[in-house]
């Protein structure tokens, strides 16, 4: 009887993983107070707005969000799209304060961050956040 | 570590739905070995090569001939991952089973069990995207490429 129980509470505890993932997915948070970029970001900045995306070789939906920030950057003139693999950089992970990949950071050409995304960002949406920023 | 090629999504799908269901049986019935079996088979995905999961050889013969056909595929490294993890809490699950710590192995297959029907559902991984997490408390994770 015990096992029933345990296997509805992993339903649930699933199912509540599952909603609450799926509405951060894509969420754009503010920025964090002003940090001290880490060099193997700062060397990624371009003129304009940089959109730095952390992915490491375990990462599925990395590929999505490069997709999508790509397409992004293509079509948007002063935004430039970049990846860093951060599979073997855990001290720039801390030290951004990132948890999970994929994680965007928007940062400006004197490397001040802008805003940052947690997973596949949604291009309207991270666009109209993005405009005040832009050229 | 042998290279495992990048595979069709639908079929880590399928396999995520089996495991499921096997950690399911295994949670109602107290089934240790059932729970061993699947351990040795996460062990041989993650450690050894992807191509030795079963299920895949279901999906490829039973199911993907029945699909239409993608061009989208999946890196491995990734599955590979997934796969490690599950075994990590499989291994916990079996142990905690054999030895009559019931409860540890019933938390550790839910555990396992959630993981598994997020993936299966929605393609979701979650130790992938904890990766940055995981290693900071597991050191061994880290190695050169």
């Amino acid at each position: 009887m015990t096992g029933v129980w345990a296997l509805l509470g992993a339903l649930a505890v699933a199912g509540a993983i599952g909603v609450l993932l799926k509405v951060r997915e894509g969420r754009i948070s503010r920025a964090k107070d002003s940090i001290d970029l880490p060099a193997p970001v700062r060397d990624l900045l371009a003129p304009g707005v940089t959109l730095v995306q952390l992915s490491t070789t375990f990462c599925a939906p990395c590929r999505h969000a490069k997709v999508v920030l790509r397409d992004l950057a293509d079509h948007t003139d002063g935004l430039t799209h970049a990846e860093l693999d951060v599979t073997n950089l855990p001290d720039v992970t801390t030290r951004l304060g990132v948890m999970r990949t994929p994680t965007t950071l928007a940062l400006t050409s004197d490397g001040t961050e802008v805003l940052r995304v947690g997973g596949v960002p949604k291009r309207d949406s991270l666009l109209a956040a993005l405009r005040p920023h832009l050229p | 570590m042998p290279k495992d090629s990048p595979v069709d999504p639908r079929g880590p799908r399928f396999s995520a739905w089996m495991t499921t269901v096997i950690l399911a049986i295994v949670l109602l019935t107290g089934w240790w070995r059932l729970l061993a079996a699947q351990t040795v088979l996460f062990a041989m995905c993650a450690f050894i090569s992807l191509k030795l999961n079963p299920w895949g050889h279901v999906y490829r013969y039973a199911i993907q001939p029945r699909l239409t056909p993608t061009t989208e595929r999946e890196e491995a490294a990734p599955l590979r991952f997934a796969q490690g993890v599950g075994f990590v809490f499989a291994l916990i699950g079996t142990l905690g089973y054999a030895t009559g710590l019931t409860t540890l192995g019933m938390v550790a297959t839910g555990l396992a069990l959630v993981a598994a029907l997020l993936n299966a559902a929605l393609g979701l991984c979650l130790g992938c995207e904890m990766y940055l997490v995981l290693r900071r408390y597991v050191p061994a994770l880290a190695r050169p490429q």
